[in-house]
């Protein structure tokens, strides 16, 4: 039985690091950090790529290149924090089963 | 390349009327040239291609049409239908050799004209293939 | 997320983009008089961005050493034209490497394969 965990919001973090010390004591804060770090990638990449979105819609001087690589790097970050994500709920989930 | 092409069509017209005496508006055929300078360009082409193209750079636009207002050649031609009272006939200043070569380049500058369009037109593709 | 090289390359297509709109103006301006040749020193413009890159706008600069025409206008066709080929195959090399390098770090993040 899992705790089913959303990729946007944070409280699963203090779940995690609750977690007795079967895994050694620095792995809940190093889960939150990973899962904080990729969410805050992404952030970061949305906002830029909407930016220059925005810009080239509206005809100012954003260069095409640009804008499609500000989407792909959006994109790249977004991808890897679902992989880091489920690397995250399925190390959770074996800790979980250590649990007798 | 509208100026260009404008400049080839009034060329066109300097060649074709080389020989004409008698127009519409009385006396002979006067030559015309053309007048280039930069402008900003507010072109017809798709705004991505307005971005691309002008916002680092200057356009050209025909600023003027120059008429030749100077006395035409006179020849010797008493049997002419447009002889004045000594004989002579007034043709147009035009000289065809000249205005043909000033043809060839108009035209080979709007050719490089075609050329920066689509050059700019495939890196304009290559960027979007980006997203592949 | 895109690796410095990715960055570097995607500045240099900036750039070549920068160029190629001056090249397109000067074959523009062909036939106006007193118009003068653009362009920007491509090499120290990409150079100075690899040691700062926020750097902003390049400098656009009359070129020097060319013939000018009786109607004060100094642009060379041949040279534009060549200029117009050279930064499309640049161009089109940069975007061919910055598509392979998206392509490995997305197999990277994915790790080549499902994993549980």
């Amino acid at each position: 039985m899992s705790i089913p965990i959303s990729p946007i919001s944070l409280p699963v973090a203090p779940a995690l690091s609750a977690v007795p010390s079967a895994a050694n004591s620095g792995s809940g804060a190093s889960f939150q950090s990973l899962l904080q770090n990729a969410v805050n990638n992404v952030e970061t990449a949305n906002a830029q790529a909407s930016a220059a979105v925005s810009d080239y819609m509206s005809g100012g001087n954003q260069e095409i290149h640009s804008m499609v690589l500000a989407t792909q790097n959006a994109d790249l970050n977004f991808e890897l924090f679902m992989q880091v994500r489920n690397k995250v709920v399925s190390a959770y989930e074996e800790i979980m089963r250590m649990q007798v | 390349m509208t100026a260009e092409r404008q400049r080839a069509e009034v060329l066109v017209e300097n060649i074709a009327n080389a020989d004409t005496t008698r127009t519409a508006s009385g006396g002979p055929y006067k030559r015309q040239d053309v007048v280039f300078e930069s402008q900003d360009v507010t072109s017809p082409f798709s705004s991505i291609f307005d971005a691309q193209m002008t916002s680092q750079g200057a356009g050209v636009g025909i600023s003027q049409i120059i008429t030749d207002d100077g006395p035409g050649d006179r020849r010797y031609m008493p049997g002419h239908p447009d002889a004045d009272k000594d004989g002579y006939v007034t043709f147009p200043k035009v000289n065809p050799a000249e205005d043909m070569v000033d043809l060839l380049g108009a035209s080979r500058s709007y050719q490089a004209n075609v050329s920066a369009i689509s050059a700019v037109k495939d890196m304009i593709q290559r960027s979007i293939d980006l997203f592949k | 997320m895109l690796d410095p090289l990715s960055r570097q390359l995607e500045q240099y297509m900036t750039l070549l983009s920068v160029r190629q709109k001056l090249v397109s103006s000067n074959i523009a301006n062909a036939d106006t008089p007193d118009y003068r040749t653009k362009d920007i020193d491509f090499e120290s413009e990409f150079r100075e961005y690899l040691t700062n890159p926020l750097k902003s706008a390049p400098n656009v600069t009359d070129v020097n050493g060319l013939r000018v025409k009786a109607d004060g206008n100094n642009v060379d066709l041949d040279r534009e034209a060549r200029l117009l080929s050279e930064n499309a195959i640049r161009f089109s090399v940069a975007s061919n490497l910055l598509r392979g390098n998206i392509k490995d770090i997305r197999l990277a993040i994915s790790g080549g394969g499902t994993n549980s």
